[in-house]
């Protein structure tokens, strides 16, 4: 206990320790910003051909850029909607087959199964 | 209820004494029996001179005998248990109970908890005799096991589990929650500092700060590296890598314990009840290219976290690029679960009393507890800050920035719960997994730095 003491009068790396506290902090926040700017302009880049589309159309001015994302919510709601539609809507061949079925031995089928024997 | 928990402290307690006094009895009755040898050997030998020829085969036997149980005694764990055993004993099953009875974090508790017990089965130790038992000992199995969290080789691939089962969608469709993640980091380096006012040098100072980034396998890299036993750019550095990894893994299990209060004095009802906007679907190039470009970024920046983030994208390259599923899954089920297996139990298992039982210790254990809570503290607060410059629709629930501390899904759901809690209608599970994950990426980065730093 008393080295515990001892230990908290000295501080002895605490000027190096400073530097490395706020020089550390300020690479581990500039890292994350930096990712953060990458993917905030990221969806831009990658909405890129259908804004030219858009503007070939004529629309590139109307629609905004937050037009061009749809929520997640929306996405479940679509695909939802899709499977819905193929499900109710499903589509059949018509074509009515008739598989013959032909069995092989069992012993469920088996005649000698089937009778008593008894021991003469 | 109560009384039913009485009892099991009891029993307990009763278990505890139990072994206390047969270890008391034993040494005991050892040390009286040495007495009467060296006594009464004497008198026999003047007394019995004229027939000795029949009675030295018989004193032979019985002395060969004697000597194989006092043998046998001196190497049973009740002659060799000390104090600082029975209490380490005492930590291991009560971190098993806590996993069993409370569900907190089992998968992680039960491994180091069965681990603590094994590393403190009192056995004989002595100078130069080597029995290859526990975990410092060299050509021990635990030791072998070890050699694992030594040389850092667990902690990437639990990574490159984590890697392979993260989804990083809700960071990519908002990705000003990473900012969170980078203001939770503000533990770390707040514990690096009060760890050097504390006493402990820069190599041992920054494996203890990382605590803050409540991440257990980068706690456990970390303290690999830095605070080993070994010297260091110059600096004798102590052991610390079992202290360490404890308290980290401890906090990261405590996390429905530890933070729901902070996150209630900083924040009003009012911010807790701020619903925030559905996120964006993400297309699959955004998730393909995310840990591509991120591996890039965070590593071409800090290069000493190339093991950590290295496998932790490739793991999510894995999962994103739809192409190799059957690795995917192997690196998210069983890889990560046999790595948890052995990381816990040997992790566990280093806690051997007469080196975990020291003022060091305790210290580490006060200032991980310290820099969690600064942790939680920094993101609540930065969330608060945003919010004064964003607009009404946008408002961020500051409740979000608590799980900017990287203990990965468990803050994101302690967030879930306390929103809940005051809006049934308020799911924020999926806005507190971005600042979840940032913050794995944060805690990674800090380490690298630390290590560039300080190695």
């Amino acid at each position: 206990m008393t080295e515990l003491f001892v230990k908290i009068g000295t501080p002895d790396f605490l000027n190096d320790g400073l530097v490395i506290a706020i020089v550390g902090y300020v690479i581990v926040f500039s890292a994350l910003v930096v990712l953060y700017f990458v993917f905030a302009n990221f969806s831009k880049v990658i909405n890129y051909n259908i804004r030219k589309k858009l503007r070939k159309e004529g629309k590139g001015d109307q629609v905004k850029e937050k037009e061009l994302q749809i929520s997640g919510d929306e996405a479940a709601a679509i695909s939802m909607a899709i499977y819905l539609y193929h499900e109710l809507h499903d589509e059949e061949s018509n074509v009515i087959t008739i598989k013959k079925v032909s069995k092989r031995y069992s012993p469920w089928s088996s005649k000698i199964y089937g009778l008593r024997n008894y021991k003469s | 209820m109560k009384n039913k928990t009485v009892k099991k402290a009891l029993t307990v307690f009763g278990i505890i004494a139990i072994l206390t006094l047969v270890t008391n009895t034993t040494s005991l009755f050892e040390s009286k029996a040495q007495e009467a040898d060296t006594g009464n050997s004497k008198e026999i030998v003047k007394d019995t001179t004229a027939s000795e020829e029949q009675d030295i085969s018989m004193d032979e036997i019985e002395e060969k005998s004697l000597s194989g149980i006092r043998k046998f005694l001196s190497y049973t764990g009740f002659n060799n248990a000390t104090p600082g055993h029975l209490v380490m004993l005492l930590v291991g099953l009560f971190f098993i109970f806590l996993a069993i009875k409370y569900d907190y974090e089992p998968l992680l508790l039960v491994p180091i908890g069965t681990g603590i017990i094994m590393g403190n089965i009192p056995f004989f130790q002595a100078d130069g005799i080597n029995l290859q038992l526990g975990i410092y000992q060299e050509g021990s199995v635990l030791n072998y096991l070890y050699y694992g969290v030594v040389k850092g080789i667990y902690p990437p691939l639990i990574f490159l589990g984590i890697g392979a089962m993260t989804d990083f969608s809700s960071l990519i469709s908002n990705p000003r929650l990473m900012l969170l993640g980078a203001a939770a980091q503000v533990g770390i380096f707040l514990t690096f500092l009060g760890a050097i006012f504390l006493g402990f040098n820069l190599p041992e100072a920054g494996s203890i700060g990382i605590i803050g980034g409540a991440d257990g396998p980068t706690a456990i890299f970390l303290s690999s590296k830095l605070a080993n036993g070994e010297i260091i750019n110059g600096l004798q550095t102590a052991n610390l890598i079992g202290p360490i990894a404890i308290a980290a893994y401890s906090y990261m299990a405590l996390v429905p314990v530890i933070q729901p209060p902070i996150m209630r004095l900083l924040t009003s009802k009012r911010e807790r009840r701020i619903k925030m906007k559905p996120p964006r679907s993400v297309s699959k190039v955004e998730k393909i290219i995310f840990p591509i470009v991120g591996l890039l970024l965070t590593t071409f920046i800090s290069p000493g976290a190339l093991p950590l983030l290295g496998m932790l994208f490739f793991g999510n390259i894995l999962k994103e690029s739809g192409v190799t599923k059957r690795l995917a899954d192997t690196a998210r089920t069983s890889m990560i679960d046999i790595v948890t297996i052995l990381l816990g139990l040997t992790v566990g298992a280093s806690t051997q009393a007469d080196v975990f039982l020291t003022s060091q210790s305790i210290l580490i254990f006060v200032l991980g507890a310290l820099s969690f809570m600064v942790a939680t503290a920094g993101g609540l607060m930065f969330a608060k800050v945003m919010n004064l410059f964003l607009s009404k629709d946008n408002k961020i629930n500051p409740l979000v920035g608590a799980s900017g501390v990287s203990a990965v899904p468990d803050s994101a759901r302690v967030v879930h719960a306390e929103g809940l809690k005051n809006d049934p209608s308020n799911h924020l599970l999926m806005h507190a997994m971005a600042p979840n994950v940032s913050g794995v990426i944060g805690s990674a980065v800090a380490a690298g730095i630390l290590l560039s730093f300080l190695l």
